[in-house]
């Protein structure tokens, strides 16, 4: 966990309202797949919590989707060279055990972002099975990325673009045939909903889930999920990432 | 070099930066970024006699220049941290353990629970109060007066800080009061009442529809106040209230106060306080001063 100093080396649309952001650390710094970094805005007060989709030594690789002010400036106003304050890697990330080989992935929107960097992580030794949903084409994205998966299905919900659906109805469809040993998940809370209920209990599910947060270190209690035993879990601390089981959806 | 130690209430702090309750936790998650013992003291998350769980989320929106909270006091419980973090924190820098209650008897018995334990006690009385209709005890001098007084006699060993709520009709009469009721010491502003709209969902973005504003916009109010209420007592004064910056910390101990809190800034710069510390540090050595005790209340008005 550390605070630096970034130097941006792009920042670029990739879709429809959808950028991808490449910094320089000056330094290597090594991240876990499903990790987050915060991001600083120049006169913003709080920082963007922004998944990691690449993490190559020092340069790292954070896509969002401009929804306010504060990502309206981070696309118009960080060229190449400009500095970046940034804190990573933060928060837990997904794990594989050693015998779990096959991996299903499933995301939805913004979701896709962090399981890019489980792609990255295990398929050179693992088969991994990506299912990522987008609205329409217009918005399909890092696809060169996501063709790293040993089976890739695209799903949009117009059907512009591969199958016709959500993507945990895609993954459903495959869920016998495929038999993954583990699934990784991160979209919106009905979709994780959708997924818990099609495939809860039979497979270890992990999602990683989102909350507006306030430090991202686990200090401020700002970003709290509801645990399934009553009790809260800090998103950026204890998560982003959980078993599905653990937590309220 | 200036010599950056300051003396509140007799506790010597080997600097005057403390980061602010609820910003901040118990110090552990900051101390994996930097050693947290080059502060001056820690002020902790809201203890109260038992857990709280807090309110749903979402718990955190952001305004221009300042950003909104409503928490809801979530924190372990004062006897979770007492046997988790107290000696931890202790082992590294001063401990100000900021405590809430919902009844004057809560305020009586968390206090009489850490007096010797930690270096100071900072009385959170921005609660809603039960039985003055949920009125906060912090609003109404007489029950800032009977709130201080209730925690001040179950002190024995360990000064006592009221932390006051700048959502009052005069700042100086509070202050007033607080120092009546027995306080050793004040800190000051607590959150402002806001509130964050979501035009297309016509919802507040908060779940508890407002929530306490803090951040660097909200800086000139909090000076004022400082100014206004250290005027009015003889206690020495923390000031807090959009610190961004050493000069910002010079500001307020021009203003009045002794030592500065850091909060809001936190999260945008995980390294905020120790480099508020450093910009401190090198502003006085450029300034000539020798003891940064020296620049409190040093403010000198127009027509004064």
């Amino acid at each position: 966990m550390r605070e630096i100093t970034a130097t941006v080396l792009e920042n670029k649309p990739i879709a429809r309202g959808v950028y991808s952001l490449t910094f320089a650390c000056g330094t290597e710094i090594k991240a876990r797949p499903g990790q987050f970094a915060m991001i600083g805005v120049r006169g913003f007060p709080l920082r963007r919590p922004l998944a990691i989709c690449k993490s190559e030594g020092e340069r790292f690789t954070v896509c969002y989707r401009v929804k306010g002010e504060g990502t309206g400036c981070l696309a118009a106003d960080y060229k190449i060279g400009e500095k970046l304050s940034v804190l990573l890697p933060l928060g837990n990330g997904f794990y594989a055990g050693e015998n779990e080989k096959k991996i299903a992935l499933v995301g939805g929107g913004a979701g896709i972002f962090p399981l890019i960097s489980a792609i990255r992580e295990y398929s050179p030794d693992r088969e991994v099975y990506a299912y990522m949903g987008f609205r329409s084409r217009e918005d399909l994205c890092m696809e060169y990325e996501l063709r790293r998966a040993k089976s890739l299905t695209i799903a949009t919900d117009d059907g512009s673009e591969g199958f016709c659906g959500t993507a945990v109805e895609a993954f459903a469809k495959d869920l016998k045939e495929v038999a993954p040993d583990v699934v990784f998940a991160c979209g919106p809370t009905p979709m994780l909903r959708a997924l818990k209920a099609k495939a809860g209990g039979k497979i270890p599910i992990y999602v990683s889930l989102e909350e507006r947060m306030g430090c991202g270190i686990g200090a401020c209690l700002v970003c709290v999920c509801n645990k399934t035993d009553g009790k809260h879990a800090r998103v950026c601390k204890d998560g982003p990432v959980f078993e599905i089981g653990d937590v309220s959806l | 070099m200036v010599d950056l130690s300051v003396k509140i209430c007799g506790v010597e702090l080997k600097n005057p930066v403390i980061p602010a309750s609820g910003t901040f936790g118990f110090g552990r998650e900051f101390a994996e970024i930097y050693d947290i013992s080059c502060l001056g003291a820690v002020a902790t998350k809201g203890l109260t006699l038992e857990e709280r769980l807090g309110n749903p989320v979402p718990r955190i929106a952001e305004s221009r220049g300042v950003i909104l909270n409503a928490v809801g006091l979530q924190n372990p419980g004062v006897e979770h941290f007492i046997r988790e973090d107290l000696e931890w924190l202790k082992a590294r820098t001063r401990v100000i353990a900021n405590v809430a209650g919902k009844t004057l008897s809560d305020y009586e018995a968390i206090c009489a629970r850490l007096d010797g334990l930690v270096d100071l006690i900072e009385l959170n009385i921005s609660c809603p109060n039960v039985k003055c209709g949920g009125m906060a005890f912090g609003i109404r001098p007489e029950s800032v007066k009977e709130v201080t007084r209730i925690a001040k006699s179950a002190l024995k060993k360990t000064p006592l800080i009221v932390k006051l709520s700048p959502n009052v009709e005069s700042i100086a009469r509070n202050a007033a009061a607080a120092e009546e009721g027995g306080a050793d010491c004040l800190s000051l502003i607590n959150t402002l009442t806001g509130m964050a709209i979501d035009v297309e969902t016509r919802r507040p973005v908060l779940f508890n529809n407002t929530g306490g504003v803090s951040g660097a916009g909200l800086k000139p109010i909090a000076l004022r106040m400082v100014y206004e209420a250290s005027r009015a007592v003889s206690l020495p004064v923390i000031g807090m209230g959009g610190i961004c910056r050493g000069v910002d910390a010079v500001e307020f101990l021009m203003a009045g106060a002794s030592a500065v809190q850091v909060g809001t800034r936190n999260f945008a710069d995980a390294l905020a306080c120790p480099k508020i510390l450093e910009e401190l540090r090198a502003w006085c050595d450029s300034h000539g001063i020798r003891k940064v005790s020296e620049l409190t209340g040093t403010l000198r008005p127009n027509g004064g």
